[in-house]
């Protein structure tokens, strides 16, 4: 089987498992439905009739509540994994990660900020958007410190992430501490993540910045792969590097940060999908991207199921369940990383 | 014959520091220029001015007659490439796709890659003689053969001036003579090859024409045996430089000492 050959077959494969997950994660909950009745519901939605569909409460879960959360998690992960995946190339490291590199606590910063200023009653927007200029701060805030010396090495990379993710949370907690009491309810349901009760709202909200930012990024594949030789190398080739960089953050934060604001901390989906991917995709963004979007969809919308399925009577936080995962990969992969210097 | 690339009374600050003070520098196509001088001379930031990537102060660079700052940045990238000392390319990235990042300057970040891309790629390929390793991960490769998948790099932005910084100082010699030979192929294409050698010996052996930078000034140029015999040589390096013919008198072998 050529290389090109076993590229087709890992997209094919994830093109495959994305679609079964979704079908899984929609049977499966605290009122179980049938995969086949799931099927034809949808079907029936699209004007072709087989057989006999779900009954009516069971319709009334599949499409008010279920799908619209089995769809963010499909995009938070989509939308993670290709921030993960485009950080790695900026980097030039392949285990950098919004979450290590404190781009979601730098989120939540920017979210609790809105909430306690009032701001997120007042305006639809402010919480997402002032979580993505938290998720923009750390991220500069990042790269000026790691930057400061020349490329960082991967332990001062990971270094100042937690540094600054140690920043964030510490002001997070100031601000949690100082929020009058009605407001820290708010807060403390939304710091703790996951899916539980989103609807429709929330996917318009994920979409609408996950969609363009994510594509965006996409389109930025050949320049994320200049800019992985090194500064200087893609200064030559006249790619602007600062102008680029910049953009990918911004991009990243657009994505990171109401996705952060939705979902709460998901964190090591972007690292674990591209870096497992880019030994069946190579490095090339233009498949690393879109293969990364794939896996990491699949990766949490099944993380959401264990989720909802894996605790007797409540549900288990979605970060939880990623990180449970994650950590142990991110520490093996560490390892190997290190090995090879 | 006119120079593709020229420096004219060039000076250069990096940092606080007065790197070049003045550096008067022609190259015309085809031309092979081997760049020497002792360390901190100012070399790699004389190739990296011409490569236009770094500010000059009083003086000018002109690519084909023109300063490069009336240049576009992808205009002059598609004219100029620099080959680095060291691939800092990632280990996983394949030997073509790293090729045609060469690529990058002809069509920009969105534009898909043309037959006349592909067939760059290709040649570059071949003339570095790294056809079969195409589809290897760079960090399978040999020292060796990473250098020539960063010259190919260089050699598919299809430029009229190759600037190269030590290419030859992590090689074997038989990568050495290779590489040489591979610079000398190109210049036949009329590329202008300037290189920056640090091994004296293979520079004398390799160049027609040869630069000594000592402390930021152009200290002689000419023929190597030029160069390397002057007064300005044996100044700049310090060291007793005698060159004994061998053969048939027209190559000569370099003797160093230390003086005292």
């Amino acid at each position: 089987m050529s290389e090109r050959d076993r590229r087709r077959l890992v997209f094919a494969a994830f093109a495959a498992v994305l679609p079964l997950a979704l079908l899984v994660a929609l049977s499966r909950g605290s009122v179980p439905l049938p995969m086949g009745g799931v099927l034809r519901s949808a079907l029936g939605r699209v004007g072709v009739a087989w057989g006999s569909p779900l009954p009516g409460t069971g319709e009334v879960i599949l499409w008010s509540v279920r799908l619209p959360r089995v769809l963010i998690a499909a995009l938070v992960g989509g939308g993670l994994a290709v921030v993960g995946a485009s950080l790695q190339a900026l980097f030039r490291n392949p285990l950098a990660d919004a979450g290590l590199l404190g781009v979601g606590p730098g989120a939540a910063l920017g979210a609790v900020l809105a909430v306690d200023l009032g701001w997120a009653h007042e305006r639809f927007l402010a919480m997402p958007l002032s979580a993505c200029a938290g998720a923009l701060l750390a991220l500069l805030l990042i790269y000026a410190i790691a930057h400061a010396g020349g490329r960082p090495t991967l332990s001062g990379l990971l270094l100042t992430g937690l540094a600054v993710s140690a920043l964030a949370a510490a002001g997070t907690s100031v601000l949690l501490v100082a929020t009058e009491e009605f407001r820290v309810r708010t807060i403390l349901f939304w710091l703790a993540g996951g899916l539980e009760g989103r609807g429709y709202e929330h996917l318009a909200l994920v979409a609408a910045f996950v969609g363009p930012g994510a594509l965006a990024l996409l389109l930025l594949a050949r320049p994320l792969d200049v800019l992985s030789l090194g500064e200087e190398e893609a200064a030559s080739l006249s790619l602007p590097v600062h102008g680029v960089r910049i953009l990918v953050f911004g991009l990243c934060a657009l994505v990171a940060g109401p996705v952060t604001a939705v979902a709460g901390a998901v964190p090591f989906v972007g690292l674990i999908a591209p870096h497992a991917l880019r030994a069946l995709v190579g490095p090339p963004s233009r498949r690393l991207l879109p293969a990364s979007f794939l896996a990491g969809a699949a990766l949490v919308v099944i993380a959401d199921v264990a989720a909802r399925s894996l605790g007797q009577y409540v549900e288990l936080p979605l970060g939880s369940v990623t990180a449970f995962v994650g950590a142990p990969y991110f520490l093996v992969a560490l390892r190997g990383q290190e090995g090879r210097g | 014959m006119s120079a593709v690339l020229e420096a004219r009374g060039l000076w250069v600050d990096r940092g606080r520091r007065t790197v070049l003070r003045g550096v008067d520098l022609s190259l015309g196509p085809g031309e092979g220029l081997a760049l020497v001088g002792p360390n901190a001379a100012g070399k790699s930031t004389l190739v990296r001015t011409l490569a236009g990537l770094l500010r000059t102060g009083r003086g000018d660079v002109l690519l084909e007659g023109r300063p490069l700052a009336a240049w576009a940045r992808p205009a002059i990238a598609r004219r100029v490439a620099l080959v680095a000392a060291e691939d800092a390319a990632p280990d996983r990235l394949a030997v073509e796709d790293r090729v045609a990042l060469g690529r990058y300057p002809h069509r920009g970040p969105l534009a898909p890659f043309t037959d006349e891309d592909r067939a760059a790629v290709l040649r570059a390929l071949r003339q570095t003689e790294i056809e079969h390793l195409a589809r290897r991960p760079l960090g399978t490769l040999s020292a060796g053969e990473r250098q020539l998948a960063l010259l190919a790099r260089g050699l598919a932005q299809d430029p009229a001036v190759l600037l190269l910084d030590e290419p030859a100082t992590h090689l074997d010699v038989r990568h050495q003579l290779h590489l040489f030979r591979v610079l000398d192929d190109v210049r036949q294409h009329g590329v202008a090859v300037l290189a920056v050698i640090h091994d004296l010996q293979r520079a004398a052996v390799w160049a027609p024409r040869m630069a000594l930078l000592d402390e930021g000034r152009i200290a002689a140029s000419g023929s190597p045996v030029e160069v390397l015999e002057s007064e300005a040589a044996g100044r700049a390096f310090g060291v007793g430089i005698r060159g004994l013919p061998v053969a048939d008198g027209s190559e000569r072998l370099w003797r160093f000492e230390v003086r005292g």
